[in-house]
């Protein structure tokens, strides 16, 4: 054991249960919440069981909101955006792996100066944009930035973890008549896949919760998303407490089965000495 | 025919000059051994004629082609990395079948070469093994097999050995050179260690800052160097190098030069210059006996002085070598 884990060692258990209590307790009484009868007021007092348990909020939800279609119109825009979200980033990050010192350096610098504008910013000259290319009310918008990897920070994820994978890899790879693309393919992706995964995930956490673009660029119900579909609740009875967090919990429940599914694979990575070669 | 012939070429990188127009022949089934302290340009060399760097000026041949500005995987040459660069996501079968399936080479065909291929350097039941769960020399073996499958024109060896415990070294440097003497192939080994240098190759180039000193047979380059820095770099312990003073006690020497002698040829016994021992290595067989004439002596260790002793230091004059004191080149006696 190394001295920074006999230090801490004691510690990290304790402090993992109050971080995982305090980012779970509210997913709790979103869930016991949402199992109170229908049009209930919220508890005076913590509740962590309601009684009785009741599932007619959930019917409720998605007799008032067709949360159904919302739901399959999200994953439909997921479905889109996260491989292609994955596929530029990736393609980008190697890319700048690949380039000369010099350019690589104007296009990182770039990338932190993109990562710095707010989305809100690009709002309205995005919305001109697809107006003008006639894409208002279809998904195009909400999926178009996967065209450019979602957002630099995924780009300059993968050009980072390419970066640390050992040069003389992709030389034998040149060596042996390798071309980039089948280097981004054969050596570079098969490397990086815990992080292929958590931009993946991050990608998907980013497009399902997206509130904001559906909301500017959708106006007919039947192309809503989930977090429209949320809104559409709040809007027809926003007193029906049971029944928000119903549809709150349909909204989570993907994002955390996913990152469930995920974290295996980029928590858990244990390949032993030298997998890169080190 | 796959000499490898460079011709003037000269790296830069920025304001570092890193090759400085070397020009430097491996012959047709030679093993040289580049050697050379680390930073000495060595590896760029061996990346230059790889193709993994551009040169700035000069050329390369590889057999009969100018291959300067040809791209490296066209240069049909195989290189072996000190990191093995083995990847680890494959299987060591298909690790040493990577060339050959990027090449489209038939089914049939890279069965056949990795069989045979593993089967020349002892891989064969470690095929189905990933890299991170083989030992050191078991991961070179495979960088081995990797670079032999292709049957390349010429094989470039980057330390290869540098990463292995000094057990796994030695037996791996016997294998390199039987596996040389098996396949008859060109090849330019890179080294730091003139031990691996003087016994592996054919013959050695010793490179200093950017530039080839010598080139020959390890017994010229050990017993004929051309200057001072090849005389101290080759041998343990260094040559000992006797500036005017101190070297008259033994010969008389011209102006302007400086005296070197291998510790192996210093004699210590009754006769000779009266010195004191100030310290006495012992390495197995051998003792390095400093004396406080600033002379090393290599002697049997069974036979060492003891430390604090006085002993008499002396050695041929045929043994000895005179360097100029100015430029460090190599002088013959009068």
């Amino acid at each position: 054991m190394r001295a920074g884990e006999r230090k801490w060692g004691g510690w990290r258990q304790p402090a993992a249960i109050a971080v995982a209590v305090a980012f779970l307790l509210p997913l709790w009484f979103m869930i016991s919440g949402s199992l109170r009868e229908p049009g209930l007021p919220p508890p005076r007092a913590p509740e962590l069981i309601p009684r009785p348990i009741s599932t007619a909020s959930y019917d409720e939800a998605f007799d008032l909101v067709d949360l159904a279609q919302h739901t399959v119109n999200s994953l439909i825009v997921a479905a889109l955006t996260v491989p292609l979200a994955v596929l530029v980033a990736s393609l980008a990050g190697f890319a700048l792996l690949l380039l000369a010192g010099r350019a690589r350096a104007i296009l990182i610098g770039l990338s932190f100066a993109a990562l710095m504008i707010p989305v809100t910013a690009l709002l309205v000259p995005r919305f001109t944009m697809f107006r003008w290319l006639g894409l208002i009310d279809t998904w195009a918008p909400l999926v178009a930035p996967a065209l450019i990897g979602l957002s630099p920070f995924y780009v300059l994820l993968f050009y980072w973890s390419f970066r640390r994978l050992p040069p003389e890899l992709l030389e034998a790879a040149r060596l042996e008549g390798m071309q980039p693309f089948a280097m981004w393919r054969r050596v570079g992706m098969p490397l990086v896949r815990p992080v292929t995964i958590a931009v993946g995930l991050l990608a998907f956490i980013a497009s399902w919760g997206n509130f904001l673009e559906p909301l500017v660029y959708l106006f007919d119900p039947d192309l809503y998303t989930l977090p429209l579909g949320l809104r559409s609740l709040e809007t027809l009875d926003r007193t029906n407490y049971p029944m928000l967090l119903a549809g709150a919990v349909v909204a989570t429940a993907p994002v955390v089965l996913a990152f469930v599914i995920a974290q295996r694979y980029f928590l858990h990575e244990d390949r032993g000495a030298g997998w890169l070669g080190r | 025919m796959s000499r490898i012939a460079l011709d003037g070429v000269r790296k830069r990188f920025g304001a570092t000059t890193a090759l400085d127009g070397v020009d430097l022949e491996a012959r047709d089934g030679e093993l040289l051994v580049v050697v050379g302290p680390s930073g000495c340009g060595k590896s760029t060399l061996l990346r230059c004629v790889a193709g993994l760097e551009a040169v700035d000026e000069g050329a390369i041949r590889i057999g009969e082609r100018d291959v300067t500005g040809v791209r490296p995987a066209a240069r049909n040459v195989s290189m072996v990395f000190q990191s093995y660069a083995l990847f680890p996501h494959l299987t060591v079968r298909e690790n040493i079948a990577f060339g050959l399936v990027v090449r489209e080479e038939p089914k049939k065909v890279v069965n056949e070469r990795v069989a045979e291929a593993s089967a020349l350097v002892g891989v064969v039941e470690f095929l189905e093994r990933r890299p991170y769960e083989l030992s050191g020399g078991e991961r070179q073996r495979v960088a081995l097999a990797r670079a032999l499958v292709r049957r390349p024109d010429a094989f470039l060896l980057d330390e290869p050995l540098s990463n292995l415990d000094a057990g796994t070294r030695v037996e791996m440097r016997t294998e390199l050179r039987r596996l040389h003497r098996e396949i008859g192939s060109t090849m330019v080994h890179v080294t730091h260690d003139q031990v691996e240098a003087l016994t592996l190759g054919d013959r050695i180039a010793v490179l200093d800052a950017g530039r080839v000193r010598q080139v020959g047979t390890p017994d010229e380059v050990y017993s004929r160097p051309v200057d001072r820095f090849v005389a101290g770099f080759l041998g343990t312990p260094a040559m000992n190098f006797l500036e005017p003073p101190a070297a008259s006690r033994f010969y008389e020497i011209p102006d302007g030069t400086v005296l070197g002698v291998r510790p192996e040829h210093v004699r210590l016994g009754a006769e000779g210059v009266p010195t004191r021992v100030d310290l006495v290595e012992v390495a197995g067989s051998d003792a390095y006996v400093h004396l406080d004439r600033g002379l090393v002596a290599r002697v049997p260790a069974d036979s060492r002085p003891a430390e604090g002793a006085g002993v008499g230091a002396a050695f041929d004059r045929g043994a000895a070598h005179l360097f100029d004191e100015a430029t460090g080149e190599r002088r013959e006696w009068q």
